[in-house]
């Protein structure tokens, strides 16, 4: 699978990833309170900076958002309360698109028309999402979760992807709003016109992603992408590209929720914003040196573990 | 407006230019607030050793031990080191908006009455998030 040193050292990497996830955390590292004497706050935190670092290497070579990854994994694995992850998590993925999006913005990927259109009913939906997900009790958003992870894992595994798809005519919304646009192919070496079509679906459909991000605290990268891919029908660079600027706004909204009620723990979010980031550039460098299809098979396979774990936790076992 | 160049157009430049510098000021900001924390080089709010030893409870059990404010009430302990790690956490949030406003002008400039209500009205959604009407308090 890994035909490269770095590529053993990742094969070594998330293998110790599934062992934490399989393994009870209790033993491992401690999931349930842990009294805080039992170990200094700094342990804690050099951990969380650490497994974020991994996190963002995994999450690059995978090609998936790192908010998907941490909320579930690091839910599973650590003794923060779900609130304070989800919290995390928000500002984790928040931190990533803000610094991935200006270059996007600049080569004409992210199209800014196509993004403020489906992110001002979403950021309304995602402030929805956070006020409902800080009001339920921790287990039915562990169990919620839980289900919404391996539905992720299955929408991961069977979406299909087209790299430019056909789109015959545009709906009248989307003309009425400019959508449409021209970038350049590198790899064709050419300029791709694009349009969109079934627009109002797609607005439809960023209402319940824009709540699902606000209430489980995830990125929603693995839902905006085959949303703008699939059901708008724009080229596929396009689509990752402006996912990543809808998810700045999104998740902006739901910030705010989870900043006003103090569930944005400065020790939990800041050391995890930092080893993600770092981890992203890391990974960005390895993507040529691993097999990111076997990667992301086990990176499905983690997403699985990590809802089963947590769907067990909302039943209290 | 022309949208079809392989170019991006001005709307979309102005964001890019005003969201790299703001973006690159936060990551600055949430360093040197976490580095003022942790390193207690001001007087802290709660101990890192409470919060340590209270991070398994929910966030309104957390609040509610330790008397912590909600909402903006935080502006006027801003010269407590972890208070000054958590505003620097929320000029992240802050980031997207100032964008917005740039960009906003610039529709407005060109007389882009379909975007500039838009955008206006997605400042104003994040604006109300940000206010604390509907987030601050248990």
């Amino acid at each position: 699978m890994f035909s490269t040193t770095s590529g053993k050292f990742f094969g070594s990497l998330m293998l110790f990833l599934s062992v934490l996830l399989v393994v009870s955390p209790q033993v491992v590292l401690g999931a349930e309170a842990v009294p805080a004497e039992s170990m200094v706050w700094w342990v804690w935190v050099l951990l969380l900076f650490v497994f974020s670092f991994f996190l963002g290497i995994v999450a690059i070579v995978a090609g998936v958002g790192g908010g998907v990854l941490y909320v579930p994994i690091v839910s599973s694995l650590f003794p923060f309360h779900l609130d304070f992850v989800r919290g995390a998590g928000l500002m984790v993925a928040l931190a990533g698109a803000l610094s991935a999006g200006s270059p996007l913005l600049k080569k004409g990927l992210a199209h800014l028309k196509l993004a403020l259109s489906m992110a001002l009913i979403g950021s309304v939906s995602s402030i929805f999402g956070a006020l409902v997900g800080l009001a339920l009790p921790a287990h039915i958003i562990q169990l919620a979760l839980g289900c919404t992870i391996v539905f992720i894992a299955i929408v991961m595994l069977r979406a299909r992807k087209s790299e430019f798809p056909e789109v015959t005519a545009s709906d009248k919304l989307s003309q009425v709003l400019h959508i449409q646009g021209i970038y350049y192919e590198e790899s064709l070496k050419k300029d791709i016109d694009w349009k969109i079509h079934r627009t109002p679906v797609g607005l439809v459909l960023f209402v319940v992603i824009g709540f699902m991000a606000g209430m489980f605290g995830l990125g929603a990268g693995w839902a905006n992408v085959p949303v703008f891919n699939l059901v708008l029908g724009a080229p596929l660079k396009v689509s990752v590209a402006t996912s990543v600027f809808v998810l700045s706004i999104n998740d902006t909204a739901a910030a705010w929720v989870y900043l006003h009620k103090g569930a944005v723990l400065p020790l939990i979010a800041v050391p995890s914003i930092a080893g993600m980031m770092l981890g992203t550039k890391i990974g960005a460098k390895l993507l040529t040196k691993v097999r990111t299809k076997s990667v992301r098979v086990i990176v499905i396979t983690l997403l699985l573990l990590a809802g089963v774990r947590a769907i067990f936790k909302g039943f209290g076992i | 407006m022309n949208n079809n160049h392989a170019h991006p157009n001005n709307a979309q430049l102005v964001y890019a230019h005003v969201l790299h510098w703001v973006s690159t000021l936060g990551i600055v900001l949430v360093v040197f607030g976490f580095a003022v924390y942790v390193f207690e080089l001001l007087p802290l709010s709660v101990s890192i050793d409470d919060i340590a030893g209270n991070w398994h409870r929910s966030a309104a059990e957390l609040n509610h031990q330790f008397h912590l404010p909600t909402g903006w009430a935080w502006v006027s302990d801003i010269l407590k080191g972890d208070v000054l790690s958590f505003a620097s956490v929320a000029y992240l949030a802050a980031a997207t908006i100032v964008c917005l406003v740039a960009v906003t002008g610039v529709f407005f400039n060109e007389k882009n009455v379909i975007y500039s209500i838009i955008s206006i009205l997605q400042i104003l959604v994040l604006v109300f998030a940000a206010s604390g009407v509907i987030g601050s308090g248990h």
